[in-house]
């Protein structure tokens, strides 16, 4: 038992030892802009005057004494979506005195866990981070508050929503109202290696062996598949070992669905507001409609010429692969475009291409049952993934303290670091994120962050176009969102790993999808799911 | 000393404690599987009868998770019981060292389960992580609904097997030495002194083990948790993963209570069926 | 007759030669194989430390044994990061402060009851059969009761509170504190407890100052691995301990699972430093505890 004590207190003495000493992170200047600094990284963010409101500024804590609790992705403190709210916590905390608590919660718990928190009326968080399809469970149950009350009050953070993209607008409000505030924007696009598909010498090979030209940006999941298989095997970072073609993170219960997701949609959707995922009148899932079956077809058999482990991959392993310069495409979140950019983590800076995932030739018609080809080929943008932003819990006695931290990490500046950084998992999305000439953000600041000019371009070309894309996927956010999501994942890995066939993997979603909506009550189901679309 | 009351002062806090938090939650739990409990703007809880219990078996993914576990119980536990059993009989002899191998041999008895399953993932990570890169093969750890399952079972073979081992080796150090003299000297096998005198002096030791593994090894939940998250597809979802996932993911609190009270009415029919044998060799 | 003797002879001694060399051979093999396994056993904490002194760059390009130094520059950058968050420090000190108080609680509570059971006689329930039913304890899955327990703790306002954590994790100990050392108080001699009664002494204070202190090795051995185990404890600690009551476990786990996938390098490090403290604790007290973890059947 001495050993025992021993241990503890060589702990203690550790703990206390390490613990991090009190220092300023705000600065005050001449003309009323604000610079604060980060928690790690010795950099800092200036705000104009003004745009943190008025209700700080020197010798004002608005809220000294109160404290908040907020719920975040886990990841740290150099994690995606944590990262920037532990960078900003100590400047935020001495502006405005309020004590903010940060809670990491893993992916697949943060929504049954603030979920929970809100059912049971425990009302231990005082804000959320959420995913965008949690909003049918959230607004719905009339568990958060609107934030639109606090757009003309000039005491708070101001923050710019006129470079929202329609489709990323939708997934911040709900029926006609605001309740998030700007954060993370999510799609994914197609990255590819600009070096190899555009060397003359690889091109005329392809054409000599496929036959056809090598088009960059490839504009069909064809071309995609065509040109992956034609790369798979060959040697793409000068290692002396084969790479593959494309690499996925395909793992379960973790973000694999997505691909499945955003691949499928020009399949199936035609038409703005076009559902594709239940019928809006019986609520019968489409999931397994011939469209959707061939996309899962079509993604098992692109995954032939990636790397079999990704089949267990999250998204750490399979971007990681591609930033060694080990795979030719990647289709993913904006995470991968500023990952390149860092040495640590990347060999293939500068060599980056990107653009909207491509379109399908042939798309199968609801109505007629048939599958048609359309010419140009069916591009749909997505806003797959979380979006993840901040709300406020209806149970909190500080609303104001909540939107104050929220709004302060949607400011324009403070936003534009966040995307700047390739860390940060906060993706632009907005107008004013994109350089020229896809917006009018700051080339230079980009560059000075450590971007590729070349890169940078084709990045936010991609992002552009795909946000701004005339036909876009609806999102799923009905209650239950996640439970409909985590069948679907586990009946895809099943087919991804071989244990099904593409049609017994979403006939299986399909049954397993009936049975949740029958216990969660199917009209009730039905009249939110027409409301997300918009229908009524 | 047999009239004292006080025997009921040192008896009885113990046994209300563990009486109110287990009674109570079983029966609120049971309570709970005859009810569909809708969340949302007004809970609502509607009486199902025995719907909760029907679904469970018919639920393919509750059969796939009774095989999982199963599968994974019988063939670690084996394993742990053979290699526990070779390993305290290698160690039973004159060793350099000895004592220094045998304290890091139990390095993976208390090492936190969630933490090891998360460090075998970068151990079986399959281009050119450690094992594959000392392999001539490329084998899929994580990727194949097979091996993903093998790769399971292999951490909780590692992290059980010096258990098994301790135990083992304690019980054979307690055996007396006169036995084995006469034995060496009446045969020159060692193979035939293990199978006549070392394994029927061991059985009521193998057969402890056996049984608190087997308890142990049913309710296996952190290391698939941390290595594969039940996957790929749900090639290594547990029965115990899965129930949670029904309670505290979906919410479909009666479900996942139903499926608590099946596992625990199985696994009383069996351990009844072994209790008898198990009190004997505990008594 | 005298050279068929020699003949046997020297084959005898041809044979005794093979067997000495074979017997050499042999002992070199088990003195390799002891040391392979010990290898496989200590290797994953080995590799944490190596996982964690990387850079994520290095993550998965060092192959092999991934030998610091030799084999990529370490950095204790992902230490640094994560010793400078006072949610590590919280976490830490969290799951410290149930482990001990579970394991003092459990002991506070088994004791005694373990004693009853070893030296008194109970009439209304055999005494075989309290003993039963607290080893049947012991087979109850976690997740049978998670579900309920949580919502009973939410009704006593007790949820996310090292209070919840520490209840449920005695709940689990103490049926395993309660058999392991009703054993050790029946191998203990009675003549001394008798001499003591005879002598005057209380029940109590005979328990307390004769039969306690003799079992105190055991009652050690089961404190340590109801200190093991309630660190390790995961999935009450995973669904009722979010934030004020967050154990390493969880924190790892929360780590792990982030949105933009499992972030090795800190994984490691923290994979270290919630393994590091009962491996220690098992090393120190290995005596001990191969008797608790076999609910004292085994002697160690």
């Amino acid at each position: 038992m001495r050993h025992v004590l021993r241990l503890l207190s060589v702990l203690a003495v550790l703990a206390l030892g390490l613990a991090p000493a009190q220092e300023t992170y705000v600065t005050f200047n001449a003309d009323g802009s604000i610079t604060i600094r980060l928690l790690t990284d010795d950099e800092t963010v200036t705000f104009a005057p003004g745009e943190l409101g008025n209700l700080v500024g020197p010798g004002l804590q608005p809220y000294a004494g109160k404290t908040i609790t907020v719920t975040t992705n886990s990841g740290g403190v150099m994690g995606g979506i944590s990262g920037p709210i532990y960078q900003v916590r100590p400047a935020w905390e001495e502006l405005t005195g309020a004590k903010l608590n940060i809670v990491e919660i893993p992916l697949g718990e943060a929504f049954p866990q603030v979920f929970a928190d809100l059912q049971l009326g425990t009302g231990q968080f005082d804000g959320f981070i959420v995913g965008a399809d949690w909003y049918g469970d959230l607004v719905e149950g009339d568990f958060v508050v609107p934030v639109d009350t606090y757009f003309d009050n000039p005491g708070f953070p101001t923050w710019d929503r006129s470079g929202f993209p329609p489709s990323l607008q939708t997934l911040y409000t709900w029926g006609g109202r605001w309740y998030g505030t700007l954060n993370d924007s999510d799609g994914q696009v197609l990255y590819y290696r600009r070096d190899i598909l555009t060397d003359p010498a690889i091109q005329a090979e392809y054409q000599a062996a496929t036959g056809r030209a090598l088009v960059v940006p490839p504009p069909t999941w064809d071309d995609v598949l065509s040109i992956a298989r034609f790369l798979n095997g060959r040697d793409l970072n000068g290692d002396g070992e084969g790479d593959s073609g494309v690499v996925l993170h395909l793992k379960v219960n973790a973000q694999g669905l997505f691909h499945f997701i955003s691949l499928a949609v020009p399949f199936v959707v035609t038409r703005p507001n076009q559902p594709f995922w239940f019928d809006p009148d019986t609520m019968d899932p489409i999931i397994n409609s011939p469209g959707h079956v061939r996309a899962l077809e079509f993604l098992i058999e692109l995954s032939q010429y990636g790397p079999a482990a990704q089949v267990g991959w999250d998204l750490g392993e399979g971007w990681d692969y591609f930033l060694r310069g080990r795979a030719a495409f990647v289709f993913s979140w904006g995470d991968v475009g500023s990952l390149v950019q860092i040495p640590e983590r990347s060999d293939i800076k500068g060599k980056l291409g990107a653009s909207i995932l491509p379109g399908v030739r042939e798309v199968y018609d609801t109505a007629s049952g048939q599958f048609v080809a359309v010419d140009p080929p069916n591009v749909v943008g997505n806003t797959t993934g979380g979006s993840w932003h901040g709300m406020i819990s209806v149970l909190t006695p500080n609303p104001d303290v909540v939107y104050h931290l929220w709004a302060t990490q949607a400011t324009r500046s403070f936003s534009l670091w966040n995307v700047r950084q390739g860390w940060t998992g906060v993706d632009p999305g907005m107008a004013w994120h994109f350089v020229p000439p896809y917006g009018n953000a700051s080339l230079e600041a980009y560059l000075s962050q450590g971007w590729n000019a070349d890169d940078i371009v084709e990045y936010h070309r991609a992002y552009r176009d795909n946000y701004f894309a005339p036909l876009n996927l609806s999102f799923l956010r009905i209650p239950g969102a996640f439970e409909y999501r985590q069948s679907l994942d586990q009946n895809l890995s099943k087919a991804e790993s071989g244990q099904l066939t593409p049609q017994e993997a979403l006939d299986l979603t399909f049954a397993q999808w009936q049975e949740t909506t029958d216990r969660l009550g199917r009209d009730r189901q039905r009249a939110i799911y027409r409301a997300s679309l918009g229908l009524e | 000393m047999q009239k004292s009351p006080i025997k009921y002062v040192f008896l009885l806090p113990a046994v209300l404690w563990v009486l109110a938090f287990t009674i109570f939650p079983l029966i609120y739990s049971l309570r709970i599987s005859f009810y569909n409990i809708r969340l949302g703007r007004n809970v609502s809880a509607i009486w199902v009868g025995l719907h909760n219990f029907a679904r469970v078996f018919t639920d393919s993914r509750v059969q796939e998770s009774v095989v999982v576990t199963l599968v994974l119980l019988v063939t670690t536990v084996t394993a742990q019981l053979v290699l526990g059993i070779a390993l305290a009989v290698l160690f039973n002899r004159h060793l350099p060292g000895r004592s220094l191998l045998r304290t890091l041999m139990t390095t993976p008895l208390f090492a936190t389960p969630v933490a090891v399953g998360l460090l075998f993932l970068t151990i079986y990570y399959e281009e050119g992580g450690f094992i594959n890169s000392i392999l001539p093969w490329k084998i899929p750890w994580i990727s194949h609904p097979q091996w993903a399952l093998v790769g399971v079972g292999l951490v909780e073979i590692w992290q059980w097997t010096p258990f098994c081992f301790l135990v083992f080796l304690a019980a054979l150090q307690s055996l007396p030495d006169e036995l084995y003299e006469a034995a060496r000297l009446d045969t020159s096998s060692g193979w035939r002194v293990f199978r006549s005198l070392t394994l029927p002096m061991l059985q009521p030791v193998v057969i402890l083990v056996l049984l608190l593994r087997l308890t142990e090894g049913l309710k296996v939940f952190d290391i698939p948790w941390g290595l594969t998250g039940g996957g790929p597809g749900t090639a290594t979802q547990t029965y115990s993963m899965f129930t949670y996932r029904a309670g505290f993911r979906h919410f479909d609190f009666g479900y996942s209570s139903a499926l608590g009270y099946v596992m625990l009415i199985a696994e009383m029919i069996v351990i009844t069926f072994f209790f008898k044998r198990m009190r004997q060799v505990y008594e | 007759m005298t050279t068929g003797r020699n003949a046997t002879l020297t084959a005898v001694g041809t044979s005794a030669v093979t067997r000495r060399v074979v017997r050499q051979w042999r002992q070199v093999g088990i003195v390799l194989l002891a040391f392979l396994a010990t290898a496989v056993a200590g290797f994953p904490v080995y590799w944490a430390l190596s996982m964690s002194l990387r850079r994520p760059a290095d993550t998965f390009t060092v192959t092999g044994l991934g030998v610091p130094f030799l084999q990529y520059r370490p950095t204790l950058e992902n230490w640094r990061t994560e010793l400078s968050v006072a949610e590590t420090y919280h976490a830490l000190l969290n799951s410290t402060g149930i482990a001990v108080a579970t394991t003092v609680l459990a002991l506070l509570l088994g004791v005694p009851a373990a004693y009853a059971l070893a030296r008194f006689r109970f009439h209304l329930i055999k005494n075989k059969d309290i003993v039963t039913w607290f080893l049947s304890q012991r087979v109850l899955p976690p997740v049978v009761t998670v579900l309920p327990f949580y919502l009973i703790m939410r009704t006593l306002h007790l949820l996310d509170t090292q209070a919840a954590l520490i209840i449920a994790n005695t709940t689990f100990n103490l049926p395993f504190a309660v058999v392991i050392l009703r054993q050790t108080f029946l191998d203990l001699p009675l003549e001394l407890e008798e001499a003591a009664l005879v002598d005057g002494a209380t029940p109590f204070s005979t328990f307390w100052h004769v039969a306690r202190p003799l079992a105190q090795p055991a009652i050690m051995a089961a404190g340590l691995i109801i200190l093991a185990f309630t660190w390790n404890e995961f999935l009450f600690a995973l669904t009722i301990g979010r934030l004020d009551a967050i154990t390493l476990p969880v924190r790892i786990a929360g780590t792990a699972y982030s949105v933009r996938g499992v972030q090795f390098w800190y994984v490691s490090t923290q994979a270290l430093l919630a393994i590091i403290p009962p491996t220690v604790l098992a090393l120190l007290a290995q005596r001990y505890v191969v008797r608790g973890l076999t609910l004292g059947a085994v002697k160690g």
